[in-house]
């Protein structure tokens, strides 16, 4: 069966990509340090495939349907589409075989995720996936939640469909070394009189719940409580599925800073999903880490 | 008001100048606006590219932020647009003291 390897959530702020450079330099260094960090650990523990959570920026969906959570399927998806995005485009190869065991299993679980098979994936997952694999190569399973347009789905439903999420992916036999990561979040206002506005105060006390483990307190937030973290704070529903996934593992923020020049507050949070487990001694090859393996 | 062609046209708008897996992003240029049925003020406002128009008229903020990107506005730009429209908050969150 395949086991979590890596577990982390990280902000993805399209100038981290667009605007780099902006940043000042010890914000950029800390946390692009971070996103190298998990970046080698995924090449050390021979991630096979990631499953990314995020949110839609009505890049797939429109107002005459607009799920609440949607499974990408596919042999491939593409991304980014913003013309701006200083990302290559490409066809991002996808893992049909881990996704619709995903949907099954979430399906039976008890909850009801659309499904796709091709969707366009904007910064949202571009970012937080390209700085993971650079080659954009590893197989890719995108999930892209409503965080935007209301209704919204509960903040404890996102969290629960987590803890779905990773006994599916944990009862996947296809696999052995699966990532899961959040990408999106923390505070932070677009669209907005408050935009470049960032709430420290809620980005610190958010980080250090999930931290402790008290995570009843940000799991009863209301969304027009959390709106007053900004109409972006809405994300953090991927970093609390990636929370329930991994459930009872607690994270370690790697880095926050409060990059005024992106706009948003930057973490990157790593859950220590395998804490015993001995790092292999060689880097895989890229292609035989990433590489399905057969298994019985 | 006609709330959902005007979410319609700025989404199809913002949509055809992006790099998606079927066009080239090169759409915008013979978009067109007569095709959604829009208000006098709805149209005037995308046409000419009025970002504080379209906030008071209630697009969305989401779509709002990306038709700012799209037509090539500066975030300082854009944020001194929509400064005098907000508000002060008097509530308190469970996290500030």
């Amino acid at each position: 069966m395949a086991e979590v390897v890596l577990a982390y959530c990280a902000s993805h702020a399209p100038m981290m990509s667009s605007a780099r450079m902006a940043a000042p330099e010890e914000q950029r260094n800390n946390f692009f340090g971070a996103l190298d960090a998990v970046r080698e650990e995924a090449v050390e523990r021979g991630v096979q495939a990631c499953v990314v959570l995020s949110n839609e920026h009505y890049t797939n969906f429109f107002l005459e349907n607009f799920p609440q959570l949607c499974i990408g399927l596919g042999e491939k998806n593409w991304g980014p589409t913003e013309e701006w995005l200083p990302i290559d485009k490409v066809w991002v190869p996808g893992h049909a075989g881990l996704a619709n065991h995903i949907a099954r299993h979430t399906l039976e679980a008890g909850f009801d995720p659309a499904f796709s098979h091709q969707l366009e994936l904007d910064h949202g997952i571009m970012t937080v996936y390209y700085e993971l694999d650079h080659s954009m190569k590893i197989p890719l399973v995108p999930i892209v939640q409503n965080c935007a347009v209301p209704p919204l789905v509960p903040v404890r439903r996102a969290y629960e469909f987590g803890k779905a999420l990773g006994d599916a992916i944990r009862s996947y036999s296809g696999l052995q070394r699966v990532a899961v990561i959040g990408a999106g979040g923390l505070s932070h206002w677009i669209g907005n009189p408050r935009v470049g506005d960032i709430a420290e105060d809620f980005d610190r006390w958010f980080l250090e719940r999930l931290e402790r483990g008290e995570l009843d307190q940000v799991l009863d937030i209301p969304d027009d409580e959390l709106e007053l973290a900004g109409n972006g704070a809405h994300e953090i529903r991927s970093w609390l599925a990636v929370a329930g996934a991994v459930d009872p593992v607690r994270p370690r923020t790697l880095a926050y800073e409060p990059v005024y020049p992106w706009i948003t507050g930057m973490a990157v949070a790593r859950w220590d999903t395998t804490p015993d487990r001995e790092q292999t001694s060689a880097s895989v090859g890229a292609q035989d880490t990433r590489r399905e393996e057969s298994l019985p | 008001m006609s709330w959902y062609q005007m979410h319609r046209c700025i989404y199809d708008w913002v949509r055809a100048g992006e790099v998606n897996s079927e066009d080239s992003g090169d759409g915008r240029a013979g978009f067109d606006v007569s095709a959604y049925e829009l208000t006098d003020d709805e149209r005037k406002a995308f046409e000419n590219r009025d970002i504080a128009a379209l906030y008071n008229l209630g697009l969305h903020e989401v779509l709002l932020n990306r038709f700012c990107r799209a037509a090539g506005f500066a975030r300082d730009d854009y944020r001194k647009i929509l400064e005098p429209f907000g508000q002060k908050e008097e509530r308190k969150a469970r996290w500030q003291k």
